[in-house]
């Protein structure tokens, strides 16, 4: 390390962030490796480091005897400046190479509110921003993640999107860029040899036209290798896929500074809100066996004290009191302790008390999402009202006596009255704490329900849907705050609509937002998912000069048989099936969990895909 | 059984802090799968403790700390394991078992000796240059940041030793310093003082700690791993 950046680090906040050096983290010498991949994650440190995809990712790659992975991530804004200021690129944290240097970059787009944080971190690393501004030595820019399903507002900054889960397709991808550097393929050539693999889409190579009404006419391809619609990559092997049993362990403490055992992918409930419920169909599962050779395996390679269960919905797994029983079993020795999803805490709580004395009593979360069984039929929510008080009897009665409840406001046919019903789910949680006998209950109740603004996703059934203005949701937010006042042991959070506004702009956008982007970056904003970093005034100013109406995208329903700008992509999700959801949504209707059941969602077409609808 | 644990915490890590660096060692030692002794109780976990905290932004040549072990566990076994799940820029570089009764290490600390290193620019040189005088006074007053605030504060008193040579790239100092009833310096305030008497502008250097001190019935101060 260099005395400049030394200097540097002793004037910042948390210079642990930038210092690398954990255990576990690579040491391979990136001069020796025949391509050099910098993971990047729009983010901070210890965001990045809680991230379960990066860990996979950097392991599978790493693992190829040719590569080299190194992780870098997104500066907080003291070494912003002082990186510009002192001329210093954005490096690696392993080697310190400049982000400039590599052949490969990908980011991954888990959250709209980080797009500036990738055109910042391309500009530090000495990376030219726009697509087409890059040369032959410049680094190929990819991108994935969940966001990653409607690209079009990247279409200028990204090469090549990776749609999809990210294990197979992201070694295709390597060994051809490998290939082509052997080679000497030209830039050009190499984007349209990746336009041809399952799951990659280079919207270099598609040209988009508009209506007059501002809607999307067409987006086609112009090239013979780009397919007029994007398949996917789906990981068929759940069982003996990759497992990062021994991700690097950081010192800084990460936002979860656990082991994270993903026990499966995908989720069988259809909540018509949730978009990862989409696009990680269908549900695949690990054997227990399996988990708890690869829980014991990650303890004696990262030494980590505390192992959590990770997956959308994992008290859902099919085993789930066997897998807490035998971990908690094979982790005994260690002192490792296990922690467990809170939700459908009566499936197993008592059984899993008598296994464990760590099943954490101070948080206990539950996400109803709406105040009334209406609107929770509406998104196909199957949480009902019993359910909920049963459960939260269950812990009052078990030791704890703080619930945390989460709800959006501005859902597709919500009233006044489903907003009250905030308020009176919050009584009814109350009413199940002073049900359970005084001497047996601890004292001090402690309900809080955070609500946040409804964003409609791409591949849901709500996607036709439009968000609330934010006239709209002050008034909602200000009704609920009202109903709340006189409960004494229930506290109502809510989110400023700002950022949700602009959250749904890109989450729903068009080509022509990537220019808000990069005029919305260039005029400063950055670390839009920080509160106090979020530059809603400057967010305005961009739309205006780029003359696009947020409205439009944000506030707009959409006529069922318009073309979405992320229509040329294929989730493996029909859109029919989407129509089918919205309509039944519309009547409050609900629709089956698909493990009692196919539902028909499209991935049944697909050969040796979902198991359970076989 | 305790081991006593001499351990070099590398440039590299300079910047990760006190917990942080424990929880890592903690960590380091449930890898090892080395016979550890776990505190009873309901939340059972490694008592390890280190002789002396050091400050942020210092690299650590021979750190300690002492671990409660199962009995029977060999100082090269401990090394060799050890060093076998560490990262490169956390070494350990000597162990030794103590004796029943051996005082906690944290109690024998007594002072630390540092080297300051920077290269050779207009604003060192000066330093540089001023650095006898400075030794020389009998007393500085500086701000001390402590618990309670920021408090003026003789640091004089702190400084049992001092020397300046010059290297290649510029100059080094040695510094030796004691804790007094009012706690311990922070070499960089140390140099920061240097630098206000000699009325130089920052400069590039780096700190190392090379040993922390304990006393020996004579009053003489070794380093722990002596004693
Ligand atoms: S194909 Fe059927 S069973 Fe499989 S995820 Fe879709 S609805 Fe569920």
């Amino acid at each position: 390390m260099t005395y400049d950046f030394d200097a540097l680090l002793g004037r910042v906040e948390k210079p642990g962030r930038y210092t690398g050096g954990e255990m576990n983290a690579e040491v391979k010498p990136i001069a020796q490796a025949d391509i050099s991949f910098a993971f990047c994650f729009p983010d901070t440190y210890e965001v990045a480091m809680s991230h379960l995809g990066m860990k996979i990712l950097y392991g599978i790659l790493n693992s190829l005897p040719y590569a080299v992975c190194e992780r870098v991530s997104m500066p907080w804004v003291d070494m912003l400046s002082e990186l510009r200021k002192n001329h210093i690129p954005l490096c690696s944290l392993e080697s310190h190479t400049p982000l400039s240097r590599f052949d490969i970059i990908g980011f991954t787009l888990q959250y709209e509110m980080s797009y500036t944080n990738v055109l910042e971190m391309m500009d530090l690393g000495g990376v030219p921003v726009l697509s087409a501004e890059r040369g032959e030595d410049d680094p190929i820019v990819l991108a994935g993640g969940p966001c990653a399903f409607n690209p079009e507002p990247l279409h200028l900054f990204i090469d090549a999107f990776l749609i999809g889960d990210g294990e197979d397709s992201i070694v295709e991808v390597t060994d051809v860029l490998n290939a082509c550097k052997k080679e000497g393929v030209p830039r050009a050539e190499r984007l349209r040899r990746l336009a041809a693999l399952r799951g990659v889409y280079v919207p270099g190579l598609y040209h988009d036209e508009y209506n007059a009404d501002g809607t999307l006419k067409s987006l086609e391809p112009v090239d013979p290798c780009a397919p007029p619609r994007v398949l996917r990559s789906i990981l068929t092997d759940f069982e003996n896929a990759y497992v990062p049993t021994s991700p690097p362990v950081p010192y800084l403490q990460p936002v979860f500074d656990r082991i994270m055992l993903e026990i499966m992918r995908g989720c069988t409930r259809g909540c018509r809100f949730c978009q990862a419920g989409m696009l990680y169909r269908p549900v695949r599962e690990r054997s227990v066996d399996k988990l708890v050779e690869l829980a014991r395996e990650s303890v004696r390679n990262t030494g980590y004290e505390e192992i959590s269960l990770s997956s959308l919905s994992s008290s859902d797994y099919s085993c789930i009191s066997e897998l807490a029983g035998r971990l908690t079993d094979a982790l005994k020795d260690q002192r490792v302790s296990l922690s467990l999803p809170s939700l459908r805490v009566d499936k197993f709580v008592q059984d899993t008390l008598t296994h464990t004395q760590k099943v954490k009593k101070s948080s206990l979360t539950f996400a109803p999402e709406a105040g009334t069984q209406r609107l929770r039929d509406v998104i196909n929510k199957n949480v009902t009202e019993t359910d909920l008080v049963n459960t939260l009897t269950n812990a009052f009665s078990n030791g704890w006596n703080a619930v945390k409840l989460y709800f959006m406001t501005g859902l597709p046919t919500e009233t006044d009255e489903d907003l009250i019903g905030i308020a009176e789910l919050a009584k009814t949680a109350a009413g199940a704490y002073y049900s359970v006998p005084r001497e047996k209950r601890v004292k001090g109740l402690r309900i809080t329900c955070s609500a946040s603004v409804f964003v409609p996703k791409p591949f849901t059934p709500f996607q036709w849907c439009r968000q609330d203005d934010p006239e709209t949701v002050r008034r909602k937010q200000r009704l609920v705050r009202e109903h709340f006042a006189p409960l004494k042991s229930a506290h109502f959070n809510y989110h400023d609509s700002g950022v949700s506004q602009i959250e749904a702009c890109f989450a729903l956008g068009d080509r022509r937002l990537a220019r808000v982007l990069h005029r919305a970056w260039q005029l400063g904003c950055r670390l839009d998912g920080w509160t106090d970093q979020f530059r809603y005034d400057l967010w305005l100013q961009a739309f205006e000069e780029c003359g696009l109406d947020i409205a439009f995208y944000a506030h707009r329903e959409r006529a069922l048989d318009e073309l979405l700008p992320w229509d040329h992509i294929d989730a493996g999700i029909d859109k029919a099936f989407l129509k089918r959801e919205y309509e039944r949504a519309m009547r409050a209707q609900t629709t089956r969990d698909c493990r009692e059941g196919c539902n028909g969602c499209g991935l049944q077409k697909l050969k040796g895909v979902c198991r359970a609808c076989e | 059984m305790r081991m006593m644990v001499v351990f070099e915490k590398g440039e590299t890590l300079r910047y990760i802090g006190h917990l942080d660096l424990m929880r890592a060692m903690q960590r380091a030692l449930r890898r090892s799968g080395l016979p550890i002794r776990y505190s009873n109780g309901f939340n059972p976990h490694i008592r390890l403790s280190f002789a002396a905290p050091l400050s942020v932004g210092v690299v650590g040549l021979r750190e300690l700390m002492e671990v409660p072990l199962e009995d029977g566990v060999s100082e090269q076994a401990f090394q060799d394991g050890m060093n076998a799940v560490l990262p490169g820029c956390l070494r350990i570089r000597q162990c030794r078992a103590l004796a029943d009764g051996f005082p906690a290490l944290m109690s024998l600390a007594a002072g630390s000796r540092y080297l300051i290193r920077f290269p050779s620019n207009a604003e060192s040189d000066r330093a540089a240059a001023g650095f006898e005088a400075f030794m020389a006074l009998e007393h500085y007053t500086a701000a001390r940041r402590t618990k309670s605030g920021e408090n003026p504060c003789d640091i004089r008193p702190f400084v049992t030793g001092g020397t300046l040579q010059k290297t290649g790239e510029g100059w080094e100092i040695a510094l030796e310093t004691v804790a007094t009833a009012a706690g311990s310096l922070k070499p960089s305030l140390w140099l920061e003082c240097l630098r206000t008497f000699t009325q130089a502008g920052e400069f590039p250097h780096i700190i190392y700690r090379t040993a922390i001190l304990a006393r020996k019935p004579d009053g003489t101060l070794v380093p722990m791993e002596e004693v």
